[in-house]
């Protein structure tokens, strides 16, 4: 038998207004090289300021992730020349890290140790068209975060959905856009296999992996190799490798590209990093319900079933909303299915997300408790949500305005179910010669006439009754 | 006294009579007395023209280190120090010479050709800060910004018989001083005038946000451990030519003659001041100096056909031999394996000297010592070997290591070239560096040289 170890080393890009060490803005632009300085350029007699917002950041992720969490953080140089580097080194953290030896635990997962968490700073980047090298330094400078697991996945699939779940959390803390298409989350592994009891193999990271199903499919092909490897007695090279995803596999890099001693040494530009009480209680105060503990207590707490649960804590705004929505007053039936159906419709016909639609927990319960109380229709319910999800409206007043309400006159419906038979004679007659089927017909003819205010559930029995008063 | 900066032909005329005047010293790499205004005309330092050492930025003047790499490159911005300078009303006139981006004792090692010695032109003017102490001493300009990694501000002025503080590492902001060894350097003042090379160094103090390792320096001055100013020197056989050793019981006599207490003290810590300030130096160097590649900014090589290539060809012409070299040292002390021999030892033998010293200054105030073992020596081959430039760099670096203040004192004229002698004294104490050596200016007076304006 043979055993697989797999790590993962994660780069998060902090949601911070400015870069790491000076005030460029940091965000993504179309524009090459128009967030820049003399600080982000590496030009001479320049030197770096630590951004307090990235510290805060990449604490509250340390914290999260129960890491012990180093009282004198200290910034090294790594040193590699590449043209995208304005200085030829990195910034980054080596010895002392913000944050080490952090525990992660998830159901249905083993417990994932976290070696470190160390900030750093990003490149920028080298386009190559024809002949041409051209440098764009705008994400230069952008704040990192480097999150690296001990080997402590066996299977792929765990690894992927130890990275979903990574999302999720960056995304709850509000650290980071979580978007691994447009690289602001970045994800290498390590790999090693061997036969079973004898420990870690030999580790082969594996690197330009875009998005979870790269992660997962290169780590299936390299444990498939290795595996091979190692079984006919061949050994495996400790070497850094890249996921070609036309190809699908994962092909070995230059030798000299591997070659690289980074010659770590403390930064002398930048004073250890000392965190103060204060800023700790800051960092505690920032702490939140991480998704996969609310999921799990969705699923105890209201009884819903797992994909209920996992759909409702997919993101923060959206299990805020259904707790306060239960809160509130309506049913959790109602809330989950509600979410899950017709908000999440509008939602996505509008392209928007919960938090910038207008639909706010006030206006869905006003919604919700009015269908509870019979007040409206499923329908009419299903109208007003739309329109509150895509305008600033008052529920009530759109009910009012649309005149949803359900009437409680039912002499007034009778009257209208009397018109509509005398009008439809030939359904009238094939209905009373035994074909229930034409009924659905009728109930929406009333529906029109009435504008939605009859309800759905009580006019097919009114219209039978009606028809056999007929004779 | 320094009006001669006020109208635009003021200006011209001082042109004219520096460029004259430094035809034969190339003390400054640039010269434009017509391109900065006085900011402040009622500031402290109001029309006084300045020189600034070549790897300090100064907004619209180049920058070049001394360097073919970056012959072209024209500061888009000031050094805080310059931006103070200029807020206190004082005029930038020049860029000065130096070793290249610092690393020498001579200035021979300018891209661009050496400094000539005002008093001796035969001989070097010092380094690295040759250029700043030359301009100063032939008159040029009466003050000079420089910066010291290993004692390039104090033995160019000591060479040159001038006035030079190297100020507490951290007080003066390095935010636009081109870092040669970053936890090393530091931006200082070169001048004939004691009281001007003080209020220069007040006006560019103080804590920058740009420099996170810069201090707030503290407002009141610091007083003698024992109500008078007390000295301690160094005793036993410390390798000096005859001038030096004269100078320095003479300087030693002088402190004695004025009643002072001082006492003789042995620092074996000194003998490894020079391994250590190498391996961190070069460390240092070898990470600081890895930004010029040609691609962003400065020498492009023509040669280059992928971008690490042109990366590799751009550094190769860009370099001198001597700044190669200390970058392949930093590269070898650092590298993989090695750490704890050469560089994190190096560290920890300097929190020793550094408590040495600590000890010293704990029981008296101004500790003295030579600047260099000798007297400027001659150019080229006549002079000393690299080799040996290093070694004697033995009295100077110690205070980069501790990072402690230290000045450069003239003491006197041997066979026509200056002798120089420095004081020591605890973190932020520049001011007892000041008075002792305003107490000893009567019987050390500065004397002008040869043909100074």
């Amino acid at each position: 038998m043979i055993e697989s170890f797999i790590g993962l080393e994660i780069h998060i890009q902090l949601l911070t207004k400015t870069k790491v060490f000076c005030n460029c803005k940091n965000e993504f632009t179309h524009v090459p090289n128009s967030h820049v300085c003399p600080v982000c350029m590496g030009y001479p007699g320049v030197l770096p300021v630590l951004n307090e917002e990235a510290v805060r950041k990449a604490y509250i992720v340390c914290r999260a992730m129960n890491c012990h969490l180093n009282e004198k953080a200290v910034f090294d140089r790594k040193n590699y020349f590449y043209p995208d580097m304005p200085k030829n080194y990195q910034i980054s953290q080596f010895n002392s890290p913000f944050g080490v030896k952090g525990l992660i635990e998830m159901d249905g997962m083993p417990k994932v140790r976290i070696h470190d968490a160390h900030l750093e700073e990003d490149a920028g980047k080298l386009v190559h068209e024809g002949m041409t090298s051209y440098c764009d330094y705008n994400r230069a400078g952008t704040p990192l975060l480097e999150i690296v697991t001990e080997p402590d996945f066996k299977k792929p699939e765990e690894a992927e959905l130890f990275m979903q779940n990574f999302r999720k959390m960056v995304r709850y803390l509000g650290v980071c856009d979580g978007n691994m298409e447009e690289g602001s989350m970045r994800c290498d592994v390590n790999v090693s296999v061997n036969f079973e009891g004898k420990g870690l193999g030999r580790k082969v990271e594996v690197k330009n992996l875009n998005s979870f199903r790269h992660v997962k499919l290169a780590l299936q092909y390299e444990i498939q190799r290795q595996s091979r490897m190692i079984t006919a007695g061949e050994s495996v090279v400790q070497e850094t490798r890249l996921w070609n995803d036309e190809k699908k596999r994962t092909e070995g890099m230059r030798s000299k590209e591997n070659a690289n001693d980074y010659r770590y040494f403390p930064e002398p530009d930048l004073p250890p990093y000392c965190p103060t009480k204060e800023f700790l209680a800051q960092i505690d105060a920032a702490q939140v319900e991480l998704p996969w503990v609310r999921k799990k207590r969705f699923i105890d707490e209201y009884g819903l079933n797992e994909d209920g649960a996992e759909f409702l804590t997919e993101e923060k705004d959206k299990a805020d909303f259904f707790e306060n929505a239960v809160k509130g007053g309506i049913s959790v039936a109602n809330a989950a299915s509600w979410m899950r159906g017709e908000v999440a419709k509008d939602l996505n016909k509008a392209k928007k997300s919960l938090c910038d639609s207008f639909l706010t927990v006030e206006k869905f319960v006003t919604v919700i408790k009015l269908l509870e109380a019979e007040k409206i229709n499923a329908q009419a319910a299903k109208k007003v949500m739309d329109i509150i999800i895509n305008e600033d409206a008052d529920p009530m007043q759109v009910i009012e305005k649309n005149n949803l309400m359900q009437t409680a006159d039912s002499g007034e419906v009778e009257a209208m179910v009397e018109k509509l038979l005398a009008e439809n004679t030939k359904v009238v007659a094939q209905i009373k010669g035994g074909d229930q089927k034409p009924i659905g017909f009728l109930i929406g003819q009333l529906m029109k006439v009435s504008g939605g205010k009859a309800d759905p559930k009580k006019a097919r029995e009114l219209i039978l009754n009606k028809i056999s008063q007929l004779g | 006294m320094f009006d001669v900066l006020k109208t635009p032909e003021d200006r011209k005329a001082f042109q004219e009579q520096v460029s004259v005047a430094d035809k034969g010293i190339h003390s400054f790499l640039e010269l434009d007395a017509t391109k900065k205004e006085c900011k402040n005309p009622s500031g402290p330092l109001a029309f006084i023209p300045f020189g600034v050492k070549d790897n300090i930025a100064v907004e619209g003047f180049h920058l070049t280190c001394a360097s073919k790499i970056l012959e072209n490159f024209v500061s888009p911005y000031n050094a805080t120090a310059v931006e103070k300078l200029e807020a206190a009303g004082g005029i930038v006139v020049g860029k000065t010479n130096m070793d290249e981006f610092g690393m020498g004792s001579s200035t021979d090692f300018s891209a661009f050709g050496g400094t000539n010695n005002p008093w001796n032109k035969e001989c070097v003017t010092g380094g690295s800060s040759g250029g700043s102490a030359a301009a100063v001493a032939a008159g040029l300009v009466p003050v000079a910004l420089g910066s010291d990694t290993g004692g390039s501000i104090r033995q160019p002025a000591a060479f040159c018989g001038v006035y030079g503080l190297k100020p507490t590492y951290g007080a003066v902001s390095r935010y636009g001083l081109v870092a040669y060894a970053s936890s090393l350097d530091v931006i200082g003042v070169l001048s004939k005038d004691l009281d001007l090379t003080e209020k220069v160094f007040n006006v560019i103090k103080g804590q920058d946000w740009h420099d996170q390792t810069s201090i707030a320096y503290p407002s009141e001055p610091a007083k003698p451990v024992k109500g008078r100013l007390s000295f301690t020197y160094l005793e036993g056989d410390l390798g000096l030519s005859p001038e030096i050793e004269k100078g320095y019981k003479a300087l030693i006599q002088a402190i004695k003659d004025k009643g002072f207490e001082i006492k003789g003290v042995q620092v074996p810590s000194l003998e490894y001041v020079i391994p250590v300030y190498y391996t961190i130096a070069t460390a240092e160097a070898s990470a600081n100096l890895a930004r010029y590649n040609g691609i962003r900014y400065g020498h492009r090589s023509k040669e280059g056909e992928t971008p690490m290539d042109l990366m590799e060809k751009s550094r190769n012409e860009g370099f001198g031999d001597e700044v190669k070299l200390r970058i392949l040292l930093g590269t070898y002390v650092l590298r993989s394996g090695f750490q704890d021999q050469y560089y994190i030892k190096a560290q920890k033998i300097r929190t020793k000297i550094i408590d040495d010293f600590k000890n010293i200054f704990s029981s008296s105030d101004i500790f003295v010592a030579p600047a260099f073992p000798s007297q400027a020596f001659k150019h080229g081959n006549a002079g000393l070997t690299p080799y040996q430039q290093k070694v004697a760099d033995k009295f100077t670096v110690t205070a980069n290591l501790t990072g402690m203040p230290a000045l450069s004192i003239p003491v006197g004229v041997e066979n026509g070239l200056p002798v120089g002698m420095q004081l020591f004294a605890n973190y932020c104490s520049e001011n007892l560096l000041f008075d002792a050596a305003r107490e000893l200016s009567d019987v050390f007076p500065v004397a002008d040289a040869p043909e100074a304006l």
